[in-house]
C-alpha cells in the first residue's frame, strides 16, 4: 500500500508532506528554500509550528544534521500584530526583540 | 576544475535564472552560479508587480509590453500558473498639481499603446470603496499585472535543469580571470573553478562588485526596499494601488512635494498589491544604506502609517512579516544589458531596480539573443558602455 503523504505539514498554507518531499528531491535542502518554494511556514504562524517538522524531514532525507538545518534568522514582528499597534509611533512587546 | 560550459551566469535571482533558461533553450550549456540559496537576494524580497503605469514612455515601457507577452507564454512553457494575474492598477492622486502631471504622463503612455485613463473621484471610489477621502482622482490601467516571483524562479530553474542547465547554490564568486585560451575562469568560495567563453553578470545590487573582479565597470547602487505582508484578508477594492506622490517626484525633477524629513530619508512610496496567497504586500521604502538589508522599526512604522492613512480599514488587519531587499539602481534609471567593450564575452544584465519582476523574461530573452549573435538596435541605450566615460574618471 502506498504511504499516505497527502496530509498537511504546514496548516496555515496547506502544504502536504508529499509537496515538501518533492521539493527536497529536486535538490533544495534548506528551510528557506523549502519555504520559498512551497509556502510552508509563510502563513499566519510564520512557521512557528511547522518549521521544526520540516527541518527534521530535510535532515532525514538529506543526511544533514538537524542543527544545521534549523539555523534560521527571525525578524520582527516576532508574532503577528495589528497595524494599529504600530500606527503613529506606537510600539508593543510583539515588536521589541 | 569544476566544469566547463558555454556560458556561466553569475547570480541565481530572477534575472540570472531567466538568462540561464533562455540561453539553455537556445542550446547553450549553462551554469548558473548563486552566492546564496534559492531566492536569497532581492528577487525573494520584493513585490510581485508587472507594472506598466510607473514606466516612463520609452524603452522601459516598450520592454514591459514584450515581457508581459513572454510571461503569458511562460505559463504554458513552464506548465505552471506562475501566480500570473491581472488585477489592474490605480495610481491615487491627491491634489490639482499631481493631477496635472499625471494627465500629461497618461497621455504620453497612451501614445505608446498603454491602456490607461484618468478616473474621477466617483469612478475611483466605485473600484476602491475603502479609500480615505483625501484623493481627488486616480489613474486606472487594466493592464497592470503580477506574477509570483518564487514560482517563476522555481519553474525557470526546474525547466532549465530538465534541459541541462546547472544551478549551483552557496557559491559566492571570488575571482574572474582569462585563461590562455581566452576563456573566463570563474572561481568560487569553495575553491572551485568554472570556465566558459561567455560570462553573464546578473548579480543585481552586487553587479558593480562582480564586474570589478573581471576588471569591468558597472555603476550600481543598492537601494533598500522594505515591505510588509498582511494576513489573508478578503479583497480590499478591485485593483492594486500606488500613489502619484512618489511617481510625480520622479517624473518632474524639482517638483515640490510635501514630505517629511523621515519620508524623504526613507524614500517612502505607497504600493499595495494583492498576492497569490490572498494577503497584501504593502510597501515600500527606497533607502541608501549600503548593503544592509535588515528591516527596521522606523521603516515598518512609516509604511504602516502611510498605509493606514490611505486605506483606513487596514488598521485592524494583522501584518505577519516584514521583508527587505536591495534593489539595484543605475545612475539613469535604466537597466544595464549588453557586452562590455574590450571584454569579448563578458556581459552584464542587471540594474532593474523596482522592475526586476516585470522585466525578467524579456531581459533573459534579449540577453540570450545577444549571446547567440542576434543584435537588436534598440539595446544600444542599455549597453554597459554608456558609462565608460565615468569609469575613466573613477580609475
Amino acid at each position: 500500500m502506498a504511504e499516505d503523504k497527502d496530509f498537511f505539514i504546514c496548516r496555515c498554507e496547506e502544504v502536504t508532506l508529499r509537496e515538501i518531499e518533492q521539493v527536497i528531491d529536486e535538490g533544495y535542502d534548506t528551510l528557506d528554500d523549502v519555504k520559498r518554494i512551497t509556502r510552508a511556514g509563510m502563513g499566519l504562524c510564520q512557521g512557528r509550528s511547522c518549521s521544526k517538522v520540516i527541518a527534521r524531514i530535510i535532515s532525514q532525507k538529506t543526511g544533514k544534521p538537524i542543527e544545521e538545518v534549523l539555523q534560521v534568522s527571525y525578524r520582527f514582528p516576532v508574532r503577528t500584530e495589528k497595524m494599529k499597534a504600530l500606527e503613529q509611533g506606537g510600539g508593543s512587546d510583539a515588536t521589541d526583540n | 576544475m569544476a566544469g566547463s560550459y558555454d556560458v556561466i551566469v553569475i547570480g541565481g535571482g530572477i534575472i540570472g535564472l531567466s538568462c540561464g533558461y533562455y540561453l539553455t533553450k537556445q542550446g547553450k550549456r549553462v551554469a548558473v552560479i548563486e552566492a546564496g540559496g534559492f531566492a536569497d537576494g532581492a528577487s525573494g524580497a520584493c513585490d510581485d508587480m508587472i507594472l506598466f503605469q510607473s514606466k516612463k514612455p520609452g524603452i522601459n515601457l516598450e520592454l514591459a509590453f514584450e515581457s508581459l507577452e513572454l510571461y503569458k507564454s511562460l505559463v504554458g512553457e513552464l506548465d505552471d500558473s506562475l501566480g500570473f494575474a491581472n488585477y489592474g492598477g490605480m495610481v491615487l492622486i491627491q491634489n490639482q498639481q499631481e493631477l496635472e502631471v499625471m494627465e500629461e504622463f497618461v497621455t504620453q503612455q497612451q501614445s505608446y499603446g498603454l491602456d490607461v485613463k484618468i478616473l474621477d473621484r466617483k469612478e475611483m471610489l466605485r473600484k476602491q470603496p475603502f479609500l480615505s477621502d483625501r484623493f481627488i482622482a486616480s489613474t486606472y490601467s487594466p493592464m497592470d499585472s503580477q506574477a509570483y516571483p518564487f514560482a517563476v524562479m522555481h519553474k525557470l530553474s526546474g525547466k532549465g535543469r530538465k534541459l541541462g542547465m546547472q544551478v549551483i547554490h552557496k557559491s559566492p564568486v571570488t575571482g574572474i580571470e582569462k585563461d590562455g585560451n581566452g576563456d573566463y575562469r570563474v572561481s568560487t568560495g569553495q575553491n572551485l573553478t568554472y570556465t566558459a567563453p561567455v560570462v553573464v553578470n546578473a548579480t543585481g545590487a552586487w553587479a558593480g562588485k562582480v564586474a570589478a573582479l573581471a576588471g569591468a565597470y558597472v555603476p550600481m547602487e543598492p537601494r533598500r526596499g522594505q515591505i510588509i505582508i498582511t494576513e489573508k484578508v478578503p479583497a480590499v477594492g478591485e485593483t492594486n494601488l500606488w500613489t502619484a506622490k512618489y511617481l510625480v517626484s520622479k517624473l518632474k525633477s524639482g517638483f515640490e512635494i510635501d514630505s517629511t524629513e523621515e519620508e524623504k530619508r526613507l524614500g517612502l512610496g505607497f504600493a499595495f498589491t494583492r498576492t497569490e496567497g490572498d494577503s497584501y504586500l504593502i510597501g515600500s521604502t527606497r533607502e541608501s544604506v549600503g548593503y544592509d538589508k535588515r528591516t527596521t522599526m522606523e521603516g515598518i512604522r512609516a509604511i504602516i502609517n502611510q498605509a493606514v492613512s490611505i486605506v483606513p480599514v487596514l488598521k485592524d488587519v494583522n501584518f505577519i512579516r516584514a521583508i527587505a531587499g536591495l534593489r539595484p539602481a543605475t545612475p539613469d534609471g535604466k537597466m544595464i544589458l549588453g557586452e562590455h567593450a574590450g571584454m569579448k564575452g563578458f556581459y552584464t544584465a542587471a540594474g532593474h531596480e523596482g522592475d526586476g519582476i516585470s522585466l525578467a523574461p524579456i531581459t533573459g530573452k534579449l540577453l540570450a539573443d545577444m549571446v547567440c549573435g542576434t543584435t537588436d538596435a534598440r539595446l544600444g541605450e542599455l549597453s554597459p558602455n554608456r558609462f565608460a566615460k565615468d569609469a575613466k574618471e573613477v580609475s
